[in-house]
């Protein structure tokens, strides 16, 4: 069984008609890197609250590394195995000192004073905030505080993070310093669920998921994905910039700038010739 | 001006008040409390001012900071210090002019209200909120009440509560200044009109500010559920708190200051 595994997934809202998930059936590899696109309300951020076991199910099953998460026993070791970071940094960080905030978690969990102490300062490397431990956490900008509640997820040492629009409120640097974390946690194994607006975010991945009203309506890779430029915009959502301009010249698609510059310098010639 | 707004917020440092062990610095306070409103006599306010200003100097907290905290408090302080000028009675009337008579007495209660007011805040942020780390001061807190756990006090919720409150003010500060913006660029006015239209001009504040905080508050538990907070149940440290020698001393000291004070009171110095 793969490391997040989804059985029918549905989940309603209370005094909803239409359920917010509809039916999903998705597996997640240990050691993958995920995006999850959508237009608003098209059940992501949803999606993204199940897999990690902060909402239950209402129809269908998650399993979190074998574990149901509708098993209620289950739902601490599960919130240790997958961790999530939210949109607002704000709203996610507990203590005003940036390493009392990271040590949080493995406090709640009974972890021994040393390793807390070990497993914050590995935690704030991780992510490059070591030499801010000592700061007041409401200073630091959006960015860096993205990066203290990704840390205080590090310190419980859990197998998967899964972002819910962790991006959405940074300014664009911000935004690197967080695409680059994430990236640096998959390469040291751990398992990257990101719900984005961005589409270059997502081009990172090495797997698209796209939701449409609670429903898979398209996953593969960036490639495969975003080479279907005209069902994308039919669900109201883009492709990153460089992809669409490609596409509307008529020429092969390209995820990345030096690629299609490649591909643009290649045409030039062959016209040239 | 909300952002002089230092209430709340802690500084961190590695001063000797900023060492000691939360319980003893809360415990202090709750002397120093008493302390500051027991000073009577003249003498006793110069002790209680300048015992203020040695706890101001070991915290290393700069001054700029302390008197900025000390502006919110300053229409409050002149108020008392107006009304205990004019209002109070008896015998020696230095100045009448008119209906207005100032007598020796009420000077003499303005200053020490002024220094009363100002002692009692300066004290108890530099002892408490400005040295203490809001987890240190949950925890203190917590461990003091601990003996009321067994009557079924939620003590460790309660503590919770108030470190989150402390986390929360300069957020809310932040927001509550991006309201007003906003509001004033809607065309709101809140420096015109009688006392009652301004404090009408406050609700199209508080209320985007009380939906924002509840939203907030929603979006917290949720974060502080995935990271496994389960009410204190198991919890460990990644300090630990031990009680040094130089904490009792620091107690004996305070103690007794504020015995001294009671015999201050009985010290007149001719004015």
């Amino acid at each position: 069984m793969a490391f997040i595994q989804t059985e029918k997934l549905t989940y309603n809202y209370e005094g909803n008609l239409v359920p917010a998930v509809k039916e999903v059936s998705l597996s997640f590899e240990k050691g993958s890197y995920t995006a999850i696109i959508g237009h608003n309300g098209s059940g992501k951020s949803t999606l993204a609250k199940l897999l990690c076991g902060i909402f239950t199910p209402t129809g269908g099953k998650v399993f979190i590394d074998g574990m149901d998460s509708s098993d209620e026993e289950k739902q601490e070791n599960i919130r240790e195995k997958c961790g999530m970071v939210f949109q607002n940094p704000d709203n996610q960080i507990v203590s005003s000192v940036v390493e009392e905030d990271v040590a949080f978690a493995p406090e709640n969990l009974g972890v021994e004073p040393k390793e807390i102490r070990k497993r914050v300062d590995d935690a704030l490397a991780a992510v490059g905030m070591t030499e801010y431990a000592h700061h007041s956490a409401y200073k630091l900008s959006g960015g860096q505080k993205q990066r203290v509640a990704i840390a205080g997820i590090l310190a419980m040492n859990p197998d998967c993070i899964v972002f819910d629009e962790a991006t959405a409120m940074l300014d664009p640097a911000g935004r690197r310093e967080i695409s680059a974390a994430m990236n640096e946690l998959n390469k040291r194994g751990i398992t990257v669920i990101t719900v984005t607006h961005h589409m270059n975010e997502a081009a990172m991945a090495d797997r698209i998921v796209v939701m449409n009203k609670g429903e898979v309506a398209m996953d593969g890779t960036p490639r495969e994905v975003f080479a279907r430029v005209d069902e994308l915009r039919s669900l109201s959502l883009a492709v990153p910039q460089v992809t669409e301009l490609l596409y509307d010249l008529g020429l092969p698609e390209a995820l990345h700038a030096s690629e299609a510059a490649d591909i643009i310098q290649k045409e030039i010639e062959k016209k040239c010739h | 001006m909300l952002k002089d707004i230092t209430l709340g917020q802690f500084f961190p440092g590695r001063s000797l008040l900023h060492r000691t062990d939360a319980r003893i610095k809360i415990i202090l306070l709750a002397v120093f409390l008493v302390f500051v409103l027991c000073a009577k006599s003249a003498a006793a306010f110069t002790f209680v001012a300048v015992c203020t200003a040695v706890l101001v100097i070991i915290s290393a907290i700069p001054l700029k900071t302390i008197i900025k905290s000390l502006k919110p408090l300053m229409f409050v302080l002149i108020f008392t210090a107006v009304i205990n000028l004019f209002f109070a009675n008896g015998e020696d009337i230095l100045l009448q002019w008119k209906f207005i008579k100032i007598y020796r007495e009420g000077i003499e209660n303005a200053i020490k209200m002024v220094v009363r007011l100002t002692c009692l805040v300066t004290g108890t942020s530099v002892l408490l909120t400005y040295t203490t780390s809001p987890l240190d001061l949950t925890d203190g807190i917590e461990r003091l009440l601990t003996p009321l756990k067994h009557i079924g006090v939620p003590v460790h919720d309660f503590a919770m509560m108030m470190s989150i409150a402390l986390r929360f003010i300069p957020t809310l500060i932040e927001e509550t200044d991006k309201i007003i913006s906003a509001q004033k660029a809607r065309g709101a006015d809140f420096e015109s009109g009688n006392l009652f239209s301004r404090a009408k001009a406050l609700i199209p504040i508080l209320v985007p500010l009380f939906v924002s905080a509840y939203r907030r508050a929603f979006e917290l538990a949720e974060a502080m559920e995935c990271r496994c907070y389960r009410s204190g149940v198991g919890k460990t440290r990644m300090k630990v708190i031990k009680t040094r020698p130089a904490d009792y001393i620091f107690l004996g000291i305070s103690v007794v200051c504020c015995v001294g004070i009671f015999f201050l009171n009985q010290v007149v110095i001719p004015f």
